[in-house]
């Protein structure tokens, strides 16, 4: 273990209606084993010390799992490590000196709430929007009776490894929320559970995604390359086929 | 109603640049075809044109299907543009770009107008400005004997080889063609389907610059 000092420049915004701007802080001593949050705890401790107002940042399991952490670390989602979260980034991969650059995700559709944290309830909507799904109740089923091939299964689980924390809008160029809401309609169109609604699901999610003020997909792969679940952008290309099938032989109007 | 909620959302608005795009490279292969017999011979090229033109309606159908497909395709794409920079150019302090070659696809707006730039010039001087006794095998080598008309016509050849290299698998990606099985074939195929028109239409403008008497 070696510990390292650090020049940081964080997007300081009150409320959501305030101006913000980039404040320098400096930080010593950050132990190259400690992750990137609990480095901003460290300077959090420093700061509530000197009677400055701490740097609020999401965060919950803190083990890439739930979604709630992130913010743009010198131009990256989640940092310069592949596949991780912020949480899960350590200090390591930072050098004695350094100067990180910190900034909230971006987005017309994620106001923010103050300094790094912001609104992601638009993806919340989006689900909402996806309605319901059948599943049947009653007595317990027969182990075997619904089969779903093991591949199949497979490229359910890698959409539904979504966390949704919002890395893919936030490194878009046009914000836009194609890898996220592809995700969700994936799961469950390669699900044998999903079919019932399948058509409504996929339209109804992309009006909602629209709606938000998310945009358009211009095919980047930025979103796909800043993932931390490695979600791949062949979901997006399931979602158009799931768009265009719905929109065109759905029975709504 | 469901057609107009396609053409209004995001994802249908993206099928209409691809469908029209795929039909714009659909009309150049056509039109690749068909200069093949510039190699052939003065002559023959000349025939080919007057045997073009001897179906008028065959023509007029070809013009203004033309015409709808790159005005829907510019519209829509001008459209798509306004609306992707109401994120803002700058609203990082810090800006990084992680994934490959974003180039081509951040300056789709940029060579598609340098396009339809070299698009007016070529029909202009071609279809629009010869007059009816001009042979069109004549004012095809009038004009691209002079060094800078040809330099014009590689520029947009350039442009088109530098859109078509994003939006080849763009396209394909839109319309929701993304496979394992066939992605390193598409990959292969958006470098060699914009190189061939890049080289072919390049070849035309060359030979015609080197040949004095055509
Ligand atoms: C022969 C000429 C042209 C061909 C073959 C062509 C072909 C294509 C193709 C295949 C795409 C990909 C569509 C997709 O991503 O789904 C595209 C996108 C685009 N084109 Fe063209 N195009 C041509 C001319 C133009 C012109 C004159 C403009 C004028 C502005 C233009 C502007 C655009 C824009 C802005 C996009 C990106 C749309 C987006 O992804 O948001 N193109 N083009
Ligand atoms: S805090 Fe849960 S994913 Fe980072």
């Amino acid at each position: 273990m070696s510990e390292i000092n650090l020049t940081l420049k964080i997007w300081r915004q009150p409320n959501a209606e305030a101006e913000g701007k980039v404040e320098t802080y400096s930080v010593e001593n950050i132990s190259t084993d400690s992750s990137f949050l609990e480095m901003l705890d460290v300077l959090n401790e420093k700061l509530t010390h000197e009677g400055v107002d701490p740097v609020a940042f999401d965060h919950d399991c803190r083990e890439g799992i739930c979604g709630m952490c992130g913010a743009v670390v010198n131009g990256v989602a989640h940092g310069p490590e592949k596949e991780t979260t912020l949480c899960q980034l350590h200090m390591r991969h930072f050098k004695n000196g350094d100067t990180i650059v910190i900034e909230p995700f971006r987005s017309r559709a994620f106001p923010i709430y103050k300094d790094l944290m912001i609104d992601r309830s638009a993806f919340d909507r989006i689900i909402q929007a996806g309605g319901y799904t059948n599943v049947n109740t009653g007595g317990t089923p027969d182990a075997n009776s619904v089969r779903i091939s093991s591949q199949q299964l497979e490229l359910a689980m890698d959409a539904a490894a979504c966390i949704g924390c919002g890395a893919c809008v936030a490194s878009c160029p046009n914000g836009s929320a194609m890898l996220f809401t592809s995700a969700k309609v994936s799961q469950l169109a390669l699900l044998p559970q999903g079919q019932v609604e399948r058509k409504e699901r996929a339209q109804a999610m992309v009006q909602c995604m629209d709606g938000e003020g998310f945009g358009h997909c211009t095919n980047t792969k930025e979103c796909e390359a800043v993932c931390p679940k490695g979600i791949s952008i062949s979901n997006i290309a399931r979602l158009n086929r799931e768009f265009l099938k719905g929109i065109f032989t759905g029975r709504d109007d | 109603m469901w057609f107009v909620r396609f053409l209004t959302s995001s994802i249908g608005k993206k099928m209409v640049m691809a469908v029209t795009g795929l039909c714009l490279i659909l009309f150049l292969c056509v039109h690749a075809a068909g200069n093949v017999t510039i190699f052939v011979g003065s002559a023959v090229f000349q025939g080919y044109a007057e045997n073009l033109h001897s179906h008028p309606v065959i023509v007029f159908i070809f013009r203004v299907g033309l015409l709808a497909l790159f005005l829907i395709h510019i519209g829509v794409g001008l459209l798509l543009w306004q609306e992707g920079r109401k994120e803002g150019k700058n609203r990082y302090v810090v800006n990084t770009w992680v994934s490959k070659n974003p180039y081509a696809m951040s300056t789709m707006p940029y060579t598609g107008l340098f396009i339809l730039f070299f698009v007016l010039i070529h029909v202009f001087g071609f279809a629009v400005a010869p007059t009816h006794d001009q042979m069109i095998s004549h004012v095809i080598d009038d004009a691209l004997s002079n060094f800078f008309y040809v330099l014009l016509y590689l520029a947009g050849f350039a442009a088109l080889f530098i859109h078509l290299s994003h939006g080849f698998w763009s396209m394909l990606q839109t319309v929701g063609i993304n496979h394992p099985r066939y992605n390193t074939l598409i990959a292969r195929a958006t470098w060699v389907v914009p190189g061939g028109f890049l080289c072919f239409f390049s070849l035309i403008a060359l030979y015609l610059l080197t040949t004095s008497t055509y």
